[in-house]
């Protein structure tokens, strides 16, 4: 196994007007060369803010747990210990973009509107990749083309304003892949295309992972898009993984009963129901976090006296699956 | 099977674009937001309405309750009191039938530009508005029981107090709401708590019609699937039709009895629910139907291809409006627009070519 990313007990506390909260607490993952890590989760479970730490690109109120642990196997070899870095080290700089890529829902949020598409990805090639002004300029017009825009040396030439949002996506994993990343970090990047474009930039991202050895970290609400994208799935609930291991497995067989509430309640289109199977109750706020298990007020099978006394233990049951549940290690305890 | 209750025939709605250049003083274009759409809505019928963006399902759905005008085609309204055509009826009229066709919409709610002063003031208070986000469409100043109560009193269904606060009650407890919960104000809630206020108001005036556009879209899956279940009961109790504007096909298969999908402005198909998502014949249904990823690790994922993205209404493609992305296009395609027919009972499609086509999906166990 060939460690790219690990992630150890990473907690986030931010400081509010109501007092500091913990979007995220004790959250521990990994990621493989070359492999898909999904981490799926509905709103405040805090999954697009355990991977903005990973970038360092928390605002200043937030701050990372004495325990947090981020460690990063670069291409030469080092390893960096991402929450040690100061905002200005030189290794940030390269972890950012050289390293690490990031893509978002909004790809506004990746370019800039007054400079030309080509102009910010040569930008990006020379600075990661040490090219010069034509070289750059090749790549650029080659990566363009790679992720499927017709006539890349025109588009090249674009401003961001002048594609639609299905290429102006495109551009933006372009502009991602430019710099050469050994590891992508995906924040919802299909949630507001159509579904016909989405399969269109899956198929891509898919078929650009396998040609250029990428990792992926792939964030999404979407447990569809997980089932077709990522190796390993992470299921996140109020700032915890609740449950993790292979998707197949974690679909096939959810263990944990937010798992399995998530995936009765997505409705069928193979399928017609009399009537859709909620998740009863409503997700709290990250501010009124329950004592004990975070799922206790919504889950089914909440045992009192248990579950709202003690935060349940991360259990290994398998081979790379994990499961946060009482009921589990109850289980366990009784074999 | 029930009465019709909205026909809908030939309905067109054109926007001026102002022109592009330096200070938009480019030629002045039109853009055929909605071009000849015919379809009936019965009587306590969910009809779900599907199409990418740019498709002009939103359009659709305003310009029948007269939010923003047709520019031609007719909308009849069978109503208890006789039928009006509310694409030609005056504002009177108009105020008479109000009540009875509600809205939920998403974001932003009216486009107020597009209305007219004088329509603007009929129709502000006697729509209810459901948004996609209940989080910025509640007036945070009001309490629970006044943002529902408004529709009643705006469009003057009822005046007693005493009166209007039974019916609040009523409907709030239906929609599953605390009666103690009335009296805060919207920011106290959850985004499925504002949900169901947002419903409670639009079907506080027991109105035969409600559009409901993205309404649930927003939202958690495992909040959204307890929505959809109340849509349903209160569908069952009350006898309201909806028009369910969704983007996302599994939500309308499971809310819609009947459906219809909208691509560039123009149906393709509309069938009832079995029909549409098990033996769909137009090949843009097929393909949206493929790309949706199952949350099934052995489901095969594989979408058909469609070049490039959905054209522009401003520049609609000649002849049929998918040919530049369907994969079985033929030069017929390219020149002659395809008759909306009926190619099995209830089952419409426009597509030269729909005979030849077997798109049948087999269905997953329950």
């Amino acid at each position: 196994m060939d460690r790219l990313l690990s992630v150890e007990n990473l907690s986030i506390s931010f400081r509010t007007d109501e007092g500091p909260i913990t979007p995220v607490q004790g959250v521990s993952f990994g990621v493989d060369r070359g492999r898909t890590l999904g981490i799926v989760g509905e709103s405040g479970s805090g999954k697009s803010v355990s991977t903005k730490a990973l970038m360092r690109l928390l605002p200043g109120s937030a701050s990372l747990s004495p325990e947090t642990r981020m460690r990063y196997r670069a291409k030469n070899g080092e390893t960096v210990a991402i929450e040690t870095l100061k905002p200005r080290d030189r290794a940030l700089r390269r972890l950012r973009g050289g390293e690490i890529g990031m893509i978002f829902q909004e790809p506004m949020a990746s370019f800039s509107p007054v400079y030309s598409i080509g102009n910010q990805m040569i930008e990006t090639i020379r600075l990661h990749r040490g090219l010069g002004g034509r070289a750059a300029r090749d790549l650029a017009v080659e990566m363009l083309a790679k992720v499927g825009i017709s006539s890349p040396e025109t588009r090249v030439d674009q401003y961001p304003h002048e594609m639609s949002g299905g290429m102006r996506q495109r551009a933006m994993i372009a502009l991602a892949l430019s710099a050469g990343p050994a590891l992508l970090i995906a924040d919802e990047p299909t949630t507001a295309l159509d579904v016909t474009i989405q399969a269109q930039v899956l198929d891509l991202m898919r078929d650009l992972q396998r040609d250029l050895g990428m990792a992926m970290i792939f964030i999404t609400h979407d447990l569809g898009v997980i089932a077709q994208i990522a190796d390993e799935v992470a299921v996140m609930y109020l700032g915890t993984i609740v449950e993790r291991g292979p998707t197949r497995e974690v679909i096939r067989r959810p263990l944990h009963p937010y798992t399995r509430g998530l995936l009765e309640a997505i409705p069928a289109i193979d399928r017609l129901d009399a009537r859709l199977k909620p998740v009863p109750g409503d997700i709290p706020s990250p501010s009124q976090r329950p004592s004990g298990c975070p799922f206790r007020t919504r889950c089914p099978e909440a045992v009192p006296g248990l579950c709202d006394r003690a935060a349940p233990r991360e259990t290994a049951v398998g081979e790379g699956r994990a499961v946060r549940c009482h009921l589990h290690d109850a289980a366990r305890a009784a074999a | 099977m029930n009465p019709v209750l909205i026909e809908v025939r030939d309905l067109e709605v054109r926007f001026p674009v102002r022109g592009k250049g330096f200070l938009n003083r480019g030629p002045v274009q039109e853009v055929r937001a909605v071009d000849g759409v015919s379809f009936d809505i019965r009587r306590a019928e969910t009809v779900g309405l599907v199409g990418e963006s740019g498709s002009g399902k939103t359009t659709v759905g305003r310009a029948i309750l007269r939010a923003i005008d047709p520019t031609s085609g007719t909308v009849i309204y069978h109503g208890r009191q006789g039928d009006v055509d509310l694409a030609h009826a005056d504002e009177s009229a108009l105020r008479d039938v109000r009540g009875k066709l509600q809205m939920v919409f998403r974001e932003g709610g009216v486009p107020v530009h597009s209305l007219s002063g004088e329509a603007l003031r009929l129709f502000r208070p006697r729509m209810s508005l459901v948004f996609q986000d209940p989080y910025s469409s509640l007036n945070p100043r009001m309490t629970v029981r006044d943002i529902i109560a408004e529709p009643l009193i705006a469009g003057g269904v009822m005046r007693d107090r005493a009166q209007i606060d039974a019916r609040v009650r009523e409907i709030a407890a239906r929609c599953k709401l605390d009666l103690e919960h009335l009296r805060r104000f919207p920011h106290a809630f959850s985004g499925g708590q504002r949900q169901r206020i947002c419903i409670a108001r639009a079907l506080v005036a027991r109105p035969d019609f409600v559009v409901c556009d993205e309404s649930v879209s927003a939202l958690d899956v495992s909040i959204q699937a307890e929505i959809v279940n109340l849509l349903k009961d209160l569908q069952e109790e009350m006898g309201v039709a909806f028009l369910f504007i969704a983007h996302d096909l599994s939500v309308v298969a499971q809310m819609s009895h009947r459906v219809a999908v909208l691509y560039v402005g123009k149906f393709v198909e509309y069938a009832p629910t079995e029909n549409l998502f098990f033996a769909p014949r137009h090949p843009y249904t097929h393909a949206l139907l493929s790309a949706v990823p199952r949350a099934d690790p052995d489901a095969v994922f594989d979408p058909i291809r469609l070049d490039g993205e959905i054209p522009s209404p401003l520049s609609a493609p000649s002849g049929c409006r998918f040919h530049t992305r369907c994969p079985f296009a033929r030069d017929r395609c390219k020149t002659e627009t395809p008759a909306w027919r009926e190619i099995a009972p209830e089952h419409f499609v426009a597509c030269h070519y729909a005979e030849e086509f077997d798109f049948s999906r087999p269905r997953a166990a329950a």
